[in-house]
């Protein structure tokens, strides 16, 4: 399946993504509704953009009482039924990475659903620091960066070409 | 293999489903003495508060078990259980055999040796059946008191408040949720079931209760005048379904003591859930969790075992999250007792916003959150480092949003 | 589930022009996304791009011409509307002559072919006044680029190996670019910004350069003292292809690190780590310049100083480094040529006549004066087209009074701005997704034509209002062409690109291939046809040759009056300049203006996030909420406050009578202060 793949290095907390989602949840631009949040840190100079990685064995999926959380056989991504979550907030308990959140208005627990397979969040992405991967190759640009950082430090710094 | 489960809730269905994710040949059966559809206990509030519709309490359809290949049996007792012979005897007296065999059979409630509370009018909220009963006696104006003031007793008093009955809650000990909530927190949920027009007692010893000729029941407690109320709701504990091992090998001891790997003292007999004493996250070895994550994380693991992967139990990790009375009471771990501990308190009681993290030579053991679904949030987050047992030398920065995932800590 | 239709164009809702597909139902737009094939967004966009759905069919949208009467606006037919301008422009001309009839150009229209218009326009009328928004953005860095090496170079960050981003904020700004830095980070590209603030970008830097506002100039030529005295500079290309260099190094030598620390606040070890990242990274080095270091009174010389960093480091039209772009060689619509009219003296091009000289542009702040003295000679009409100087030119109050005193003020917008409040006929003109028009991204020398998707009934694209009024004004023989897509159809006749070609590719189609060194084969556009360290055309005018550095006025004379300095006009992605302020999810994003301050001013004013302050300067005050950042994203005594707010508008500030005595550019990001808790 594919997954949003984050690289925190890239992402310069312009909140396109956190707007875009938002959205696409509601039509307005309130970052508490969207499904994809971005941590911004001035001391450090670190930028985090994270949501939900769908889990393999998702804890939400399995601790849900109303059995409102499945996986969608087409995209991969975990979901919720709106229609069959009671509002318990037993999955916002459950995620150990924060991903999701409880809609007051509603009353049912939103999480990313991977927009039915064509994210916003990536699309709306400027600095290219989210990308929509098979996770098979996720992340595989680490390993690009090392080579490019191996390759100069072996030799190839071509100085005046 | 035959494969049979006894129990059709958390943690008998969650066992069926890791096992057949593993196994999808040997047989297996489900026995259970409710003759419901699968239903979620947890739910059971929500739609006697009328949140949610009656066919959303269901988890499970027929075809559910078809697609999974299940035998089931359902609105039958199991009467007895004989390891030797590998069979169990149902109440109508056929009988089962197994190979392997997962007891699930959960925990029903107790009630205290009050002078005539069993009788009439008198109710627990714990079954389909219980919550089915007290909707069709829930009408606004009735009185109703509330003995006990656990998860269940509350959410029961909040149903009934919101249902439009005069409520009261009586709870022996000197503060509400005991076990679950520190003073200040206690102080602050009492506070708000007060504001919400539900009296509440704490300290209070009940000592009978009188039928009157009209049915209404008349409770006498030391030191206060007599109280009138139509129904009484006991939300006082649950002892856990054991009977069905009396005289068997299989050992119990105030619920049934398994290993990491949810084994009984009889190898191939396996327990899940309410009526488990199992394993938990802080090193204890027989400890019970009637909690509904527990039950799912035991029937994971005794179906995993029982399929032939010897998978052990991590530990249970306590954690229960309820909103009631306009504030989201959510808690994980051991956060009641703090003598020698670390305390981190976010303490904006006036806010209706009480964060507590209890730390164990840096290390967080546990958590209460009385606010909104942020905090419950919080809590979330907090479960890989109790669980993990990780060093988090910046809790101010956590509780601010900072160290997403445990790795980001220097 | 009714039909889709997609269409692609490009996005003008900033002047980055991404690539989009615009998607409709029954004729109406519904939705707006990124179109993958374009090479230069690759599918991403800004959420800007789908809020024009909303922007087109906003309420407020003006859709029909408006006179002002005793009564208020009224409607009234377009014919009718263009009667009487033309008919009240012949008055104007008849008693004040063609050239007290001026034309501002704004940057929502864009430029190329659109702004060629309205310079067509105004010539053919025999007028040289020329106004647009170039008095106080991008003529900077152009002049600055120029005078150095003849144009103003675009960098090739993907083949980089050092990017300097110089008072320039992509993600906010040209929010496309930063996938290009990043796409280069990631091959192990060090991303440099120099910046007072912490800005988005400055966020991934490798090495952010915090120094104080308009002290550019002396960070570059510390840069440049340490490249050459660390011989981390390119002695071949400069020995055979500059000017200048050796009174260039002899001026540089007085700017040690220790010496630029004094001025700029930036450490001494910085200067130094700076220079060896970039000697290292040398010839791969791209520079950009943003407008940050355009609005102070020694803007160019400072750019200047940075534009030789290009030749120090041999990155000159070099892969990797800044490239110069070839230009698109298409038909221009201007009459310069035909018609010269620089003896008419345009407005402010005897005051800065680099100005006039390299652009044939008017200065707009010497045009407010003009029309309210009526010296050298009377400006009495202006047609303006998208642009709203009455909240985005400095010292607002004279804007508007010298707008409001003209005795002919026709604007053109999508909405009614503070600047079309003062007009005497607004005129509802065409958004991007309803004209015909040419784009370049010079970056991969493609052009690109747009579609029209839609047309209101009374709203014309600039064209058609230029072309009606021309014909009503004995000027139509310069505007033949019976709309914008024949124009568009003789704008591309010299080229091998026709309207079919061009129409059939809406992934753009690169004009010509694209070289670097072509300092090999031919001369600069430089007075020597060299990159000029010295210019003998600067010292000609009277100007020093070399990019002397001169500091900026609030350190070299501080008044204890106003002892904060207050920078303005930084980005904010959703709001371009004074747009977009009426669409309602941005402004639950960004809800209202507000002024940066350092955590360490605010304690000392007593101020808390969300009070009001009052700021102050010689010209005017205004209030807004206070914002406190944290203490690394601001300096300690520098506020920043955004621009294009009516609530609070920072240009009630900002000065219109101090400038770069070479471009013109107003001093509006080292405005001297005080600020108050009110």
């Amino acid at each position: 399946m594919r997954i949003v793949e984050v690289d925190p290095t890239s992402c310069v907390a312009c909140r396109n993504c956190e707007y875009a989602c938002a959205f696409k949840q509601t039509g307005d631009f309130d970052t508490k509704d969207s499904n994809i949040r971005v941590n911004f840190y001035p001391e450090e100079r670190v930028c985090i953009p994270w949501t939900c990685v769908h889990c393999g064995e998702g804890w939400c999926m399995e601790v849900c009482p109303a059995g409102a959380i499945l996986r969608n056989p087409e995209t991969g991504a975990v979901e919720i039924d709106a229609n069959r979550c009671a509002g318990c907030k037993m999955c916002l308990l459950a995620c150990p990475s924060g991903s999701i959140h409880f809609d007051k208005v509603e009353l049912v627990s939103k999480k990313c659903d991977l927009c039915g397979g064509d994210p916003a969040c990536v699309k709306f992405c400027t600095s290219g620091a989210l990308q929509f991967v098979e996770e098979e190759e996720a992340y595989s640009f680490r390993r690009e960066s090392l080579d490019n950082k191996l390759k100069r430090l072996f030799g190839l710094n071509k100085r005046g070409s | 293999m035959q494969i049979v489960i006894i129990g059709n809730s958390a943690a008998g269905l969650s066992a069926l489903s890791r096992f057949r994710s593993i196994d999808q040949e040997s047989q297996i059966t489900l026995v259970s003495a409710e003759s419901a559809t699968a239903y979620s206990r947890v739910l059971l509030p929500y739609y006697l508060r009328r949140k949610i519709p009656h066919e959303k309490l269901f988890i499970r359809r027929p075809e559910d078990y078809e697609r999974l290949s299940v035998k089931t049996v359902f609105g039958v007792e199991v009467r007895h259980v004989d390891p030797e012979s590998h069979t169990l005897t149902l109440e109508d007296g056929r009988t089962i055999g197994f190979d392997r065999l997962l007891i699930a059979t959960g925990s029903r409630p107790l009630l205290p040796p009050v002078e005539g509370l069993a009788g009439a009018n008198v109710y627990h909220l714990w079954t389909l059946s219980d919550t089915e009963q007290l909707d069709s006696l829930f009408r606004p104006g009735r009185r109703v008191l509330v003995i006990g003031s656990g998860f269940i007793a509350l959410q029961a008093a909040w149903v009934a408040q919101q249902r439009g009955l005069k409520v009261a809650v009586f709870e022996l000990l000197p503060r509400i949720m005991p076990t679950v909530l520190d003073e200040r927190a206690a102080a602050l949920l009492h506070q708000k079931i007060e504001e919400h027009g539900v009296e509440v007692r704490v300290g209070i010893h009940t000592e009978a209760v009188e039928r009157t000729i009209k049915g209404v029941l008349r409770v006498q407690t030391k030191g206060h005048p007599p109280l009138e109320v139509d129904l009484i709701i006991v939300g006082a504990g649950v002892r856990p379904n054991t009977e069905l091992l009396d005289g068997s090998p299989v050992k119990t001891d105030r619920g049934i003591p398994v290993n990491e790997y949810m084994e009984t003292n009889v190898p191939g007999i396996y327990a899940a859930g309410d009526v488990a004493r199992g394993p938990t996250a802080f090193g204890e070895t027989h400890q019970t969790h009637a909690l509904w994550p527990t039950a799912v994380e035991h029937g994971r693991i005794a179906g995993a075992n029982m399929a032939g992967q010897r998978a052990p139990y991590q530990g249970s990790l306590n954690m229960n999250v309820t909103e009631m009375f306009g504030i989201t009471v959510a808690s994980m771990g051991k956060f009641v007792k703090d003598e020698g501990l670390t305390s981190h308190v976010i303490d904006e009681t006036g806010q209706s916003r009480y964060v507590k993290i209890i730390l164990r030579e840096g290390i967080p053991i546990g958590a209460v959150a009385l606010g909104g679904a942020e905090d419950t949030v919080i809590l979330g987050r907090l479960r890989p480092w109790i669980r993990n047992q990780r060093r988090l030398p910046d809790v101010g920065g956590f509780l601010e949003g900072r160290y997403l995932l445990p790795r980001q800590v220097a | 589930m009714p039909e889709r239709e997609t269409v692609q164009t490009l996005c003008r809702m900033c002047d980055d022009r991404c690539a989009i597909n615009v998607y409709l139902e029954d004729g109406k737009i519904v939705d707006i996304d990124g179109y993958k094939e374009h090479p230069w967004n690759r599918g991403r966009l800004c959420v800007k791009a789908r809020a024009a759905v909303d922007m087109v069919y906003h309420p407020e949208r003006l859709l029909k011409p408006l006179k002002r009467t005793k009564r208020g606006f009224e409607e009234i037919p377009l014919q009718q509307a263009l009667d009487e301008i033309a008919e009240r422009l012949l008055a104007i001309k008849d008693k004040h002559g063609a050239r007290s009839i001026s034309i501002w150009k704004g940057e929502a229209i864009g430029f190329a072919q659109e702004e060629d218009m309205a310079r067509r326009f105004v010539h053919a009328l025999g007028s040289p006044n020329y106004f647009s928004n170039d008095s106080m953005c991008y003529n900077g860095r152009y002049f600055g680029y120029r005078l150095v090496e003849g144009a103003w170079p675009i960098p090739d960050y993907e083949n980089s190996r050092c990017m300097v981003l110089w008072g320039a904020n992509p993600p906010h700004a040209h929010p496309n670019m930063t996938q290009m830095i990043m796409r280069a980070r990631k091959t192990g590209a060090k991303l440099i910004v120099v910046d007072p603030r912490m800005s988005a970008i400055a966020r991934q830097a490798d090495l952010h350069a915090a120094l104080k506002p308009g002290t550019d100039g002396a960070l570059a030529l510390g840069l440049i003292q340490q490249l050459i005295e660390t011989q981390g500079f390119d002695r071949e290309f400069v020995e055979h292809y500059t000017v200048g260099f050796a009174e260039l190094a002899e001026y540089a030598k007085a700017f040690s690190p220790e010496k630029v620390e004094e001025q700029t606040g930036v450490a001494a070890v910085v200067v130094r780590e700076l220079a060896r990242t970039m000697a290292v990274a040398a010839p791969r080095v791209a520079v950009y310049v943003g407008n940050g270091p355009e609005h102070h009174e020694n803007g160019i010389n400072n750019i200047r100083a940075v534009a030789c960093l290009d030749a120090i480091l041999g990155a000159l039209d070099r892969e990797g480094g800044n490239r110069l772009a070839e230009g698109f060689k298409a038909n221009r619509l201007t009459l310069y040529d035909k018609i010269p009219l620089e003896h008419l003296a345009p407005i402010g091009a005897d005051r800065f006549p680099v100005l006039y000289g390299f652009r044939q542009e008017c200065h707009t702040m010497t045009g407010m004066n003009t029309i309210l003295s009526g010296e050298p000679y009377p400006i009495r009409a202006m047609i303006l087209t998208a642009a709203n100087p009455a909240l985005t030119n400095p010292n607002t109050l004279k804007v508007r009074e010298a707008l409001g005193s003209l005795d002919l003020f026709v604007v053109r917008d999508l909405f009614m701005t503070p600047t079309a409040e003062l007009a005497d006929y607004v005129l509802p003109a065409a958004s991007f997704l309803e004209r015909v028009e040419l784009h370049t991204h010079a970056k991969y020398q493609l052009v690109t034509m747009t579609r029209k998707i839609l047309k209101f009934p009374d709203v014309q694209d600039e064209y058609q209002f230029w072309h009606d009024l021309a014909h009503r004004l004995g000027i139509g023989e310069y505007f033949p062409w019976n709309d914008e897509t024949e124009l568009t159809g003789w704008i591309l006749e010299p080229t091998d690109i026709s309207l079919e070609r061009a129409a059939a590719h809406p992934e753009g189609i690169e004009h010509t291939p694209i070289h670097y060194r072509k300092w090999e084969k031919e001369p600069l556009n430089t007075p020597s046809g060299k990159v000029e360290f010295s210019s003998q055309y600067l010292k000609d005018l009277g100007y020093p040759a070399l990019p002397e550095y001169k500091p900026p006025a609030y350190l070299e004379s501080p008044d204890s009056d106003y002892p904060f300095v207050l920078i303005t006009g930084a980005r904010k992605l959703i709001y371009y300049h004074s747009r977009f302020r009426n669409i309602n999810r941005f402004r639950t994003a960004i809800p209202g203006p507000e002024v940066e301050l350092h955590p360490d001013d605010a304690a000392a004013l007593g101020a808390a996030d969300g009070d009001s302050i009052r700021i102050t300067s010689r010209i005017g005050s205004v209030e807004v909420p206070a914002k406190i950042k944290s203490a690394v994203e601001i300096l300690p005594g520098t506020l920043q406050m955004t621009h294009g707010w009516k609530e609070a508008n920072v240009n009630l500030l900002t000065h219109d009578d101090r400038f770069d005595p070479i471009s013109g550019f107003p001093l509006m990001k080292a405005v001297e202060v005080r600020v108050e808790k009110v």
